[in-house]
């Protein structure tokens, strides 16, 4: 996929485009509002990053100028302002999706990739990792044909690791997605929750799928460690 | 009446100095009046005395005793003068005495005699017998062998009491009624000239950290309280430029640090990603990683206490049910609670609506919340309690935990206090209670802490209630 980085932070704009590069991408870099826009008007991408701080032309600015221009590629926003703030403006100027500074590179890449996904596949209504399965129909969880009675937390939790399987999903983003941006900051409610879902996930079997990263957050898969 | 008011103090000084000089003054003028006209009728009477004894009496031994009687009625007719004259020999047997005046002011027989003065000349003062004051001029008349009769000449001393009398009297009213005036006058001007006090002090008295733009009232007198006025506007301005600066400083230091620290973050996570780095290297990085997270959060909430200082944090306005808030908030943490054997129980009194911004809301509940839990030791409770109190919302989080000690209660609300480091060893860095105070105040209200060192602490938040909607509240998620 063809993704354009508009970051003025040269380092930033490296850090990503060198992740999203890793990740099979074509990544071009823009380092001001009125280059972006005539790399927007002259390719066609399939995504835009888009700092909101630029020199030049206003980030918000710009959004709205490409959103006009072309409405169906999808927009991420990164701003180093406030979370709930921006969530509402950048989202009023078109944004599809939106990460605050200082952000994880494993959170920038899930939300890519669910960016490139939507209006493509679906959410299958099967998950399966090694010998886990989950019924998205039924929210009903299994291991190797034994069925697992979890709360809708702990649920909510496994659907969304196994919904990006072997990828670090970080604390943040397992507290913003599985509860809300009022828990921010209290990712110790992450490690409770992920202990009870292992002693029923995990425990019990030889393989292990829950694995903690340190100093990123968790990731299932049943690689081995 | 605020008896210490300066109102109250100039206006009794003023009147007290008034009281004072005017006393003093009637006084003075009562008796310069008094000794005025009694020596100026003393004065006419001793005159006629002296006349009579050195014209009439001198020549005595060559005209005999009832001539004198003769000339000083025919001359003085003392009657008809309303006065009273005597003439007595030296032996104390009276020589002439004349009769009762024309006005009837007094009874000339009943006038004391003189008594063993033995001076040439002097006046005195009598009372007759039947009350009337009478004023006497005496004088020795000689006729060459040393004195022989003694002249007295008086009258009645009725027109200087009534005179006294009348100036008493006028004094009397007038002056408390001269005092009253200049009184009520005196407050009434004190009270005009302090007014704008009370305006400034009422003005002052409103104006807060968050309302630092407003100014107090300048009374247009151009007088010291317009300076005094003018002056305290000058200084809220530098406390409004010292509060501005703060705040700037600490949104554009947070702002500044996520860029570095975003670069920081994704070099590390790319470092830790190598599959060739070796363990113990990782686990370090992993641990470099953990840092590098917690003070991106402790940036992150810095940036939103300021953004809430500023009052720019509210994204919506919408009626918010603070019971049914409370309730779901706790339910998604109650595993939190159930993991340290925690009881979590809930009261609610019907709904609590209130207005305001529902994720800002929540998280003061789950700041509460987590607090109450992470400081309760196992097999402990937390209560959250929800009711109206008049026009007030109030939501309670209580525990049964360690509790505050009482020298660090008032400090709890503050940016970066902890109550001991060991508190902190899951890396909160002290934000979180000012956090929960800032939203609070940015929604009208307040939260306070009370605490027993033992047996637990209870927070309670009082929000304004939101009024009356037809349209009912948005359920709870």
């Amino acid at each position: 996929m063809r993704i354009l980085v508009i970051e003025d932070e040269k380092k930033v704009a490296e850090m990503v485009s060198r992740g999203l590069r890793a990740e099979r991408h074509a990544v071009d870099v823009a380092a001001d509002g009125a280059d972006a826009w005539d790399m927007v008007r002259a390719a066609d991408y399939d995504l835009v990053v888009l700092d909101l701080g630029l020199p030049g032309m206003d980030g918000s600015e710009l959004l709205r100028r490409i959103r006009s221009r072309n409405s169906h590629v999808p927009i991420l926003v990164l701003t180093a302002r406030d979370a709930m703030a921006t969530k509402v403006e950048s989202f009023e100027a078109g944004a599809d999706d939106y990460l605050t500074k200082p952000f994880a590179f494993a959170e920038l890449a899930v939300r890519i990739k669910a960016l490139l996904r939507r209006g493509g596949a679906d959410r299958g209504n099967v998950a399966k990792v090694a010998d886990l399965e989950i019924d998205r129909l039924r929210q009903q969880v299994t291991r190797a044909g034994r069925r697992i009675d979890l709360t809708s937390k702990e649920y909510a939790l496994l659907d969304y690791l196994a919904s990006h399987p072997g990828r670090v999903l970080s604390r943040t983003m397992i507290v913003e997605h599985v509860w809300d941006q009022s828990f921010e900051g209290l990712t110790n409610i992450v490690d409770v929750y992920v202990r009870h879902l292992r002693a029923k996930v995990d425990d019990p079997f030889d393989l292990k799928l829950i694995r903690t990263v340190r100093g990123a957050g968790y990731r299932i898969t049943d690689e081995d460690p | 009446m605020n008896f210490r008011s300066i109102r109250f103090r100039l206006a009794a000084w003023h009147t007290a100095l008034f009281t004072a000089v005017f006393a003093l003054l009637g006084l003075v003028l009562f008796a310069t009046v008094q000794r005025y006209v009694e020596g100026t009728i003393l004065e006419t009477q001793a005159r006629r005395a002296r006349q009579i004894a050195e014209t009439l009496l001198a020549n005595e031994p060559r005209t005999g005793e009832p001539y004198v009687v003769r000339e000083i009625e025919a001359l003085y007719a003392p009657e008809l003068g309303d006065r009273f004259i005597r003439v007595t020999r030296s032996d104390g047997s009276v020589l002439y005495l004349s009769g009762p005046p024309n006005d009837q002011s007094f009874d000339p027989a009943s006038v004391p005699p003189a008594g063993t003065a033995s001076a040439a000349e002097f006046t005195r003062s009598e009372r007759t017998a039947d009350g009337r004051s009478v004023l006497v001029a005496a004088f020795r008349a000689s006729t060459g062998q040393g004195p022989r009769y003694l002249v007295e000449v008086g009258t009645s001393a009725d027109p200087v009491e009534r005179l006294a009398g009348h100036l008493l009297w006028t004094l009397a009213l007038g002056v408390p009624l001269v005092i009253a005036v200049a009184a009520a006058g005196g407050y009434l001007l004190v009270r005009r000239a302090l007014a704008p006090v009370e305006e400034i002090a009422g003005k002052a008295e409103s104006i807060t950290q968050h309302s630092l733009s407003e100014r107090l009232p300048v009374p247009s007198a151009g007088d010291e309280l317009a300076a005094l006025s003018l002056a305290l506007n000058r200084m809220i301005t530098r406390l409004d430029d010292a509060f501005g600066n703060s705040k700037r400083f600490v949104a554009d230091a947070s702002h500044e640090l996520r860029t570095p620290l975003t670069v920081i973050q994704g070099e590390l996570e790319n470092l830790s990603a190598d599959p060739h780095l070796p363990a113990d290297l990782r686990d370090r990085v992993g641990s470099t990683l953990e840092e590098v997270e917690r003070l991106g959060k402790i940036v992150q909430k810095l940036f939103a206490l300021s953004r809430l200082d500023a009052g720019e944090a509210q994204s919506e306005w919408v009626r918010v049910d603070l019971a049914g808030l409370a309730s779901s908030t706790a339910d998604q943490m109650l595993l939190l609670a159930e993991d340290r054997n925690i009881k979590v129980s809930r009261e609610a009194d019907g709904e609590v609506p209130v207005m305001g911004d529902r994720a800002r809301l929540k998280q003061v509940l789950v700041n509460l919340i987590d607090n109450a839990v992470k400081y309760t030791p196992p097999g402990g409770s937390v209560r959250l309690k929800s009711y109206r109190d008049g026009s007030r919302a109030v939501v309670e989080v209580a525990d049964t935990g360690v509790g505050i000690p009482a020298e660090a209660l008032p400090h709890v609300f503050e940016r970066f206090f902890r109550v001991d480091r060991d508190r902190s060893a899951d890396g909160g860095a002290g934000l979180g209670l000012s956090i929960v105070r800032s939203i609070c105040a940015a929604h009208g209200g307040r939260v306070e802490a009370e605490s027993a060192p033992g047996a637990g602490s209870r927070f309670r938040v009082t929000l304004p209630l939101a009024p009356a909607a037809s349209a009912p509240a948005k359920p709870s998620p």
